[in-house]
């Protein structure tokens, strides 16, 4: 008991194991209140599992372990609130308490509303549909770019690669709002308004992917493993493919989920470059409804976009579930000898 | 014919530093040659070079008549073996075998018949269906041989590929590795810091420090006549004895001059030195050619003895100066904390039952004919 880890001071659980026959002499006054207080840890981390914390006071601990429960429930708060309201009717919504419940159980009515042109102006399903290709496209393509331009960056030096890198990270420096005139412009005259092309090739482009690639192949892709596939003949397309993307994979999903997220998510571009509700995807078509109940006096809208809201981001817990499995270390097990 | 020729070849990286200066060397077909130096000689730089996979600032690689310095490492048709083996991680053993030769679009049925050939060599038949992190550090170092082995190469290159394994292993994996080298009959180039290693392996042994090749020689020639000082202390283990000496003539009789104590010299010793009379030289003896003796000799007071079974090493010091590169080392391990007065200078190796007692005086017999002689200011053999 004397090898107390990471809590308290060791020399207090030290006092404390020396002075077992006093343990039953409850009260004694020759006891010092430090004594006691020592005697107490020491007992306390017989019985609970010790908890280290980069060697924090308890007080620190509990004071942190507060704040991040209060984050937690702040987060977790709208979501809550989503889920109860998108089994309301329109008029519960308003008029029934907002954390809580309340007949009639509309949910199913609400969800079968998704898939009808209530107003005539576009179609929730429709906008699923838009916002699934372009998370699929951009994303898929945003990730496959990131794989090979970070792989490119932690794997060759050339010329200008420094220069090329920093350039991709300035990127991330520029606020999209600023690019909205230049972009509009160009699309205008590229014929990319209204397009799909419109929509996936910026969201091709991911700053913060290549970056994340970068640093997960500069540490989970051993040069050696290179070289060694390159003296056993392996061309550099082939290198990539069959020796490095396998290591990548914890790092390649996590940067398929971010763009897929980013994409999902997008609410800017969408907005700037379509103008024809068909081709809306779920940000701006939920956006105009919710417009649409609140200032053109479509208040029927307003359980449709609770529940459009719930069901948008389904599909990315999914998808969070599903890569999970993906984020696991000890790929290299085995292949370089330390 | 030479399967691997160096010549001039050297290393200046982008920092100014000279990995690799100069190196000439030749391996034949089917030799077994050992680079071999201290970390940072570049022994390594070196062997990459070969490969292909460092780029040559000066001089030439070339494989039987071909310059190969602009030819990229796919195209090299060399094998090589790496310190810490990179097996591929998510392919099978039979898969980390076969992937040369299904880069070289083999057929699948010789592919197969290789693989099969080549795990049979080294005893990983039942292993094939394994990924490398089911397998123990001296299976994977010989998948990591196999990979090399399916290939049947024209050029071998290994950089010390046992230097992971421990003793037991690696003592083991020595053997195996020549065995495999005699049925092969690949011209081999094998990089290693271990002298051990070198003279155990090599037909011939290349030995470099800073980048300069000191020496090219049979592990024979390289114990029995060391071109310098550091050759010397480098091979052989226990090192070199070496000390700063004197040459003088007390009467008619050429003597050595050790500290305070003087050995006399025959005269076919003291020709082969006479330019040095009067002046200072470096003398080394191995710590196998002294013994005990009854008579006259080098006195020395023993420090420490070390019992082997089959031999005692005998730590003891005499007042004569180290030399070079033992006696920087033997300063560090004084301001390391032991006493510099009473730190060992010399080592011999003694019979056991000789009754050398640490702390006691002992009368060595030195045979002149067993002494080497360099110079002090270039470190290169003398008379020789």
């Amino acid at each position: 008991m004397t090898d107390v880890k990471g809590r308290g001071d060791p020399a207090a659980s030290q006092r404390a194991a020396a002075l077992p026959g006093l343990r039953s002499d409850e009260g004694a006054t020759r006891e010092g209140r430090a004594a006691k207080a020592a005697r107490r840890r020491a007992a306390e981390t017989e019985s609970t599992i010790p908890v280290e914390l980069y060697g924090l006071r308890r007080g620190t601990v509990t004071l942190l372990t507060t704040l991040a429960f209060l984050f937690a429930i702040f987060t977790l708060v709208p979501i809550a609130w989503i889920v109860i309201n998108s089994t309301k009717t329109q008029a519960n919504i308003f008029e029934t308490f907002g954390f809580w419940f309340a007949r009639p159980f509309s949910f199913f009515h609400n969800f079968s509303l998704l898939f009808q042109n209530v107003d005539g102006y576009g179609t929730y399903i429709q906008w699923f549909g838009n916002t699934a290709l372009y998370a699929v496209l951009g994303g898929a393509g945003a990730t496959a770019l990131s794989a090979f331009a970070g792989y490119g960056f932690a794997r060759f030096s050339f010329r200008g690669s420094k220069v090329l890198f920093y350039l991709t990270i300035a990127a991330l420096l520029v606020p999209i709002t600023a690019l909205t005139l230049p972009l509009y412009l160009t699309y205008a005259k590229a014929h990319l308004i209204n397009s799909l092309w419109g929509m996936v090739l910026p969201s091709m482009i991911s700053p913060v992917g290549i970056y994340l690639m970068r640093v997960y192949v500069d540490i989970s892709v051993p040069r050696e493993l290179i070289d060694a596939a390159r003296l056993d003949g392996a061309g550099e397309t082939r290198i990539f493919f069959r020796v490095a993307l396998p290591l990548m994979v914890p790092g390649f999903m996590t940067v398929l989920l971010i763009s897929v997220v980013a994409v999902w998510n997008n609410y800017f571009l969408p907005l700037l470059i379509f103008n024809i509700n068909t081709r809306y995807p779920l940000t701006v078509g939920l956006g105009l409804w919710s417009e649409r109940a609140q200032n053109s006096g479509n208040a029927q809208l307003f359980p449709m976009v609770v529940i459009g809201g719930l069901v948008t981001i389904i599909p990315l817990i999914a998808l969070f579930l599903i890569l999970q499995r993906y984020w696991r270390g000890g790929l290299l097990l085995g292949s370089i000898a330390n | 014919m030479a399967a691997i020729s160096l010549s001039g070849l050297t290393k200046v990286y982008a920092t100014g530093v000279v990995a690799l200066d100069g190196l000439d060397l030749v391996v034949d077909d089917g030799e077994f040659v050992v680079l071999v130096g201290p970390s940072g000689c570049g022994k390594t730089t070196a062997l990459r070079m070969v490969a292909g996979l460092e780029r040559v600032t000066s001089g030439t690689v070339s494989f039987g008549d071909r310059v190969v310095n602009d030819v990229s490492p796919r195209h090299r048709d060399v094998a090589m073996v790496f310190q810490n083996y990179a097996l591929y991680p998510h392919l099978s053993v039979r898969e980390n075998l076969g992937f040369a030769l299904e880069n070289k679009k083999m057929e699948r049925a010789e592919r197969d018949r290789r693989i099969r050939a080549a795990a049979a060599i080294l005893g990983l038949q039942d292993l094939l269906g394994r990924k490398p992190r089911q397998l123990s550090g001296g299976q994977r170092q010989r998948v990591a041989m196999g990979r090399a082995i399916v290939r049947s190469p024209a050029v071998f290159l290994m950089d010390e590929p046992l230097s992971n394994l421990d003793a037991k292993l690696r003592v083991q994996m020595r053997s195996e590795v020549l065995r495999v080298h005699r049925s092969l009959q690949a011209a081999t180039l094998y990089v290693t810091h271990d002298q051990t290693e070198a003279m155990t392996m090599g037909d011939r042994v290349a030995v470099l420090q800073d980048g300069v090749l000191q020496q090219y020689d049979t592990p024979r020639s390289l114990y029995a006549a060391p071109a310098n000082v550091f050759v010397a202390t480098f091979i052989g283990s226990p090192a070199m004895n070496v000390y700063e000496a004197g040459l003088e003539t007390s009467g008619s009789v050429p003597t050595l001059v050790l500290g305070s104590q003087r050995l006399n010299l025959p005269p076919q010793i003291a020709a082969r030195v006479a330019a040095y009379q009067g002046r200072k030289l470096i003398a080394g003896v191995r710590p196998e050619d002294l013994a005990v003796s009854s008579g006259p000799g080098l006195v020395a007071d023993v420090r420490l003895v070390e019992v082997l079974g089959s031999e005692q090493q005998v730590y003891f010091s005499v007042d004569a100066t180290q030399a070079g590169g033992a006696a920087a080392a033997a300063d560090e391990s004084a301001q390391a904390g032991i006493l510099a007065a009473s730190a060992p200078n010399g080592m011999a190796r003694l019979d056991p039952r000789s009754g050398v007692r640490a702390g006691g005086r002992v009368t060595f017999a030195v045979d002149p004919a067993r002494l080497y002689f360099f110079d002090p200011d270039t470190g290169r053999a003398i008379g020789r």
